[in-house]
Formats: C-alpha cells, structure tokens, sequence
C-alpha cells in the first residue's frame, strides 16, 4: 500500500479514537487527491476501517472511490448496497462533522440511479439519510431536492409528502452560507411539481412562489421554468395571475416576464393555448395548459354565482359557453362535489338554485380551525423572535448597525458594542 | 367484511419501495391500486399505475381492470364505474377491496345527491348509483327522500351530519389560559 495512503488510514484510526473530528476533517479535505490517486487500493482501505467508528474515513473513501471520472474502473454493481450499508450503519454524530461530504454522496447515488433508471429503489435510503443527518425536523438539507427528484422520476410522490409538508424552519449548513443554491431551488422547483400533480395547487403556489422569489442577482434556468408553472397554477387556483410580492428581487421581474410571452398571453387570449401550443409543448406544460382552460369553465361558473339566485340549466350553459344543459349540469355536479359552489339543481324544471355557503362559522369544527391557526401563529411569532434575537447578538450585524450610527467607535472593540447595542 | 385499508395501504407500499429492484409483486401492485381508489385517492392511484413496469400490466388483466375502474372515476362516470366493476370477476384478495370500493362509491353519490338535488328523476339515480329501481326506492326510504305524485321524481334532503365532536371545557380553558398568555407577553 502506498505510503501517503497509509497515513491516511492512520490518521483517521487515531483521531476517531480520540474524538477530534474537526481536525479529522481537515486531514479528510486535503487528502482528497491521494485517495482519487490510489483509487486500486480503496477497497482494501473500506475493509480496515469500521463503518461505525470510522464513519468519517469510510465517507471520505466512498466519495473518492465513486466521484472518479467516466473513463475510470469502478463498480457500480455494489455501489447501492455499499452506500446503503454506509447509511444504514454510520454513526451520525460524527458524519454530521462533513455534511458537504455527506450529501456528495447522497447526490452521487442519485445520480447513479438516475442513470440506471431505477429512481424507485432510492426512495427508502434517502429518507433514512435524511433523517440521520437532521438536526431537527423541519431542517432543509441539500438531500430533500434529490429525495423529491427520486419520487418524481418515479413517479411515486407519496413518500416525499411527509417532508414537503414540514414548513422549513432552518437549512443545513451544506446548504445556507455562500454556498450554491440549486439544492435549494431544486427543493422546491421538485416540490411545487409534487404537489401540482397531487392537485394540491395552494401549496403549489407557495412552492412555487418560493422559487422566485429567493434574492438573486442573475436569474436561473430553475426560476425560469418555475415561473412559467407558477403563472398556470395561479390560473388554474384564481382564474388569473397573481402579482409577484413586492420582495421578488427585481433581476427576477425584468427578465423573466419577456421570457414567458406566451404564458402571459393566456389571460388576455382565448386562442393563446393553440397559438403558442408548440412552446408549451416544448416546455412540457400542456398538461397544465389543457388543465387552465377548463378550469375556466369552473371561474365562469362561479361568477355567475355572484350575480343570479336561480338560473336555468340551459342559461347556464349558454353563458359559460358549455355545449348544453346536461353538460352544464355536469360541470355544476362535479363543483358541489368539491365544494367550489354551493347549489341545488332541480332536474324537474331544469333549474339551479345558487346558495350562499352553508357555514354559519358556529360549529365546534370552526373553533378546532380556529384554534389550530392561533396555535401556528403563536409558533410563528417565538419562530420570529428566536431569530430576531440570534441576529441581534451576531457580531456582524452588530458591528454594521452600530457603525452606520457612530463612525468614530473603532470596529475592533466588538465585545463591549454588544451590550452597547442592546 | 371491512378490514383496516389504511394500514394495508401503508404495508403495502413499504414492500413497493424495499423491493430489491424496484419491482414488486403484481399482488401487491393490484391491492394498492384497488386501495388508492378506495380512499378516493386517484392523483396517487394515476401515478402507481403509470410506474407499475408494462410486462406487469400486460400480463395481469387483474390489475388493467381495476385501473379500467379508476379511469371511470377519474371522469366522475359513474354508470361507467359500476358497468367496469361488475364485468371483472374478482380474485381474493382484490375482490375483498372491490366490493368495500363499490358500497364506498354508492355511499358518496347518495350523499353527493342529497346536497344538490332538491329534485332529481328516478331514473338519473338509478344510473348514478347502478342499483335497481327497487333498490333505490328502498334506500330512498331510508333517507326519508319523498318520491313524488308522478312517481317519476324523487326530491332528496341533504345527508345529516355527523354529531359535532365534543371538547372538555376544561381543555378549553386551558387553550383559552395559553391564549391570553401569549397575548399579554
């Protein structure tokens, strides 16, 4: 074995022994050469160290060992059973010293099964992963954008349900920092899809919304296309396009808005869906785009229900353009069903008789509903106050608002400006 | 016979994502489907049988029929439901889910005509819920649906609902208490 190689080995026994992980990671980061040089040798490594107490060295090796180039021998057949065991077995206490290394290869797994198309099989390690390297559950990590990417290539969203539904109350430090945001465009870019073939349009939106909303400086491909999607799910849930709120970052409203014309167009044309098919084609948004137009008929349906009290069938139809009254009954049929509307149909006479809602917000269930949103507000709030209170203390942040006020302290003395500032 | 759907379901896709190659058996597959269409869960139902592999589906026309069942509901047809749910000959344990998934549909479309009809014709509920005439005459006199002087149409009342839950005053106290804590700090 070679030497460089051995004292690779060695370090990771004695400081893993010793619990000085922090340096352990430093060794780890600039070893990386030595292991992608001695790529023949890796499996003898993986077999000195211990998953359990060397969960560090074996990270770092499995990396190395599956990062190498195209051109390169490796086996890809133990891959999934070897990153499988890695996850199942490794000690998450100290993995959590490298999260950079740790989603490398969470990323590297997906890829490879991505390419060997069979997403499916990832979804279970994934989420085990997930919950490992969480500190807390409503924690984003660089891994929820490829769990989310695994379901939707699959096509078996439910199993990213459970993590889309956890608002998030903090990002993993792989994630926040300077560092690349595509994870975190990607997480919820996946999302809103997920939650847009599960018909879930409100939170949708919101994912959506997210997307475009993160500060930037240059627009992304990922903004882009969750932009165009954000404008036929708002078409699909309010029958137009929602503004964008005030904070959108302005790169995003000069550039995006002339790139989906042809979005745009569909809330002043009727004809604008077959004008522009090819682009939605081309997009892969036809299916959204067919699903805007008839919910049209649903928005068209509902106004009327603010002007008339009863209307017949056939007047119905006649004003919302439907082919005749069995199809406007249909239409209304299906909307009682979902709650869009309320009414009652008379099929003797061949009349609908619109109602207001029947909810006289009196019941106990309006009081659970009550209760609930007091409760999420009251979390919001200490949520609030908990980070107001980190920014507070953040040298940083202290040193700028004190400086802003008083030029003439000098910018060494931060300790004694802490208390100053409070 | 009603077993617990709801944890089945869970089992059952459990053995979908441990499945050593992503693959699992058409059993399982068909069950999970018949589940997701009994819950009402047709997003989920579309998108398991888009994945389940093609030599599955071809080779089980088990499975081809109950998603024939699930594309009848997808377009709210509901004679086209029952027509599909009678033509297949079931087989344990699919039949068991079926039959809970064909009373489950009826169930829905009598209360779904209870809240917006307040007159509907014999024959469009006869279509709707795929019972006999005399069946539905019987369930209409159950709901206390009046059938008319013509004896053509019936007018139905809206399903009653289910008796409010119930909370301790005590708790409410308590959430009221933590309420105007919060309020006063």
């Amino acid at each position: 074995m070679a030497s460089p190689l051995e004292q690779f080995v060695d370090n990771v026994r004695t400081m893993s022994a010793s619990g000085s992980f922090r340096e352990l990671c430093e060794v780890i980061g600039k070893s990386d050469e030595v292991l992608q040089r001695n790529s023949a040798h890796l499996p003898t490594v993986l077999e000195t160290l211990d998953i359990q107490q060397h969960s560090l060295g074996v990270l770092a090796v499995l990396v190395a060992k599956f990062s190498l180039p195209q051109g390169a021998e490796v086996d890809k057949a133990n891959m999934f059973k070897q990153i499988h065991d890695f996850i199942t077995n490794c000690n998450g206490e100290q993995v959590r010293f490298s999260p950079e290394l740790y989603a490398e290869l969470c990323h590297l797994l997906t890829n490879h099964l991505v390419d060997i198309k069979q997403p499916i099989r990832g979804i279970e390690i994934l989420k085990k992963a997930i919950r490992k390297i969480q500190l807390f559950d409503s924690q984003l990590t660089s891994i929820h954008a490829d769990l989310c990417q695994l379901c939707l290539l699959s096509k078996c969203m439910k199993p990213a349900l459970e993590f889309l539904d956890t608002d998030v109350t903090g990002i993993g430090t792989e994630l926040g920092g300077n560092n690349d945001s595509k994870h975190f465009l990607l997480y919820y870019y996946y999302g809103g899809m997920i939650y847009t073939a599960m018909k879930n349009y409100d939170r949708a939106l919101y994912f959506f919304e997210v997307v475009v909303t993160v500060p930037a400086m240059v627009v992304s491909h990922i903004m882009l296309e969750a932009y165009k999607k954000y404008i036929l799910v708002s078409f699909i849930l309010h029958g137009k396009i929602l503004p964008m709120p005030k904070y959108t970052s302005q790169v995003v409203c000069r550039f995006l808005k002339p790139l989906s014309v042809a979005y745009h167009e569909l809330a002043t044309s009727t004809h604008a869906a077959s004008k522009h098919r090819e682009t939605f084609v081309r997009d892969k948004n036809m299916g959204l785009v067919n699903q805007v137009l008839s919910s049209m008929y649903k928005k068209n349906i509902q106004r009327l229900t603010k002007t008339f009290l009863t209307l017949s069938l056939s007047d119905v139809a006649s004003r919302v353009q439907l082919g005749g009254p069995s199809q406007a009954e249909n239409y209304i049929l299906n909307m009682i069903e979902e709650g869009e509307i309320y009414a009652m149909i008379n099929q003797k006479d061949g009349m609908v008789v619109f109602l207001d809602s029947p909810e006289k917000y009196a019941s106990p269930e309006t009081l659970c509903v009550l209760e609930q949103q007091m409760a999420a507000c009251t979390k919001l709030h200490q949520y609030i106050q908990e980070m107001d209170e980190q920014i507070q203390v953040n040298p940083q942040y202290v040193k700028k608002s004190v400086g802003s006020h008083d030029e003439d302290i000098p910018a060494t003395s931060q300790n004694s400006k802490t208390t100053y500032s409070m | 016979m009603i077993t617990n759907f709801d944890k089945l379901c869970g089992e059952l896709e459990k053995q979908e994502l441990e499945a050593p190659t992503g693959i699992a058996s058409p059993s399982t597959y068909a069950q999970l489907l018949a589940i997701y269409l009994y819950q009402n869960d047709l997003c989920n139902a579309k998108f398991l049988w888009k994945r389940i592999p093609q030599n599955i589906t071809s080779s089980n026309p088990e499975i081809a029929a109950i998603w024939a069942v699930g594309q009848k509901l997808w377009k709210k047809d509901l004679p086209g439901t029952y027509h599909a749910l009678a033509a297949f000959n079931w087989t344990e344990p699919v039949a068991n889910i079926i039959r809970a998934l064909e009373d489950k549909v009826r169930e829905r479309t009598f209360d779904l005509v209870g809240r917006s009809y307040s007159s509907i014709s014999l024959d469009t509920v006869v279509s709707m819920t795929g019972l006999s005439k005399d069946a539905v005459l019987h369930v209409c006199r159950d709901r206390k649906w009046v059938l008319n002087e013509d004896g053509v149409t019936v007018s139905p009342s809206p399903p009653t609902q289910p008796a409010p839950l119930h909370t301790s005053s005590e708790d409410q106290l308590f959430k009221l208490t933590e309420f105007v804590s919060f309020l006063e700090n």
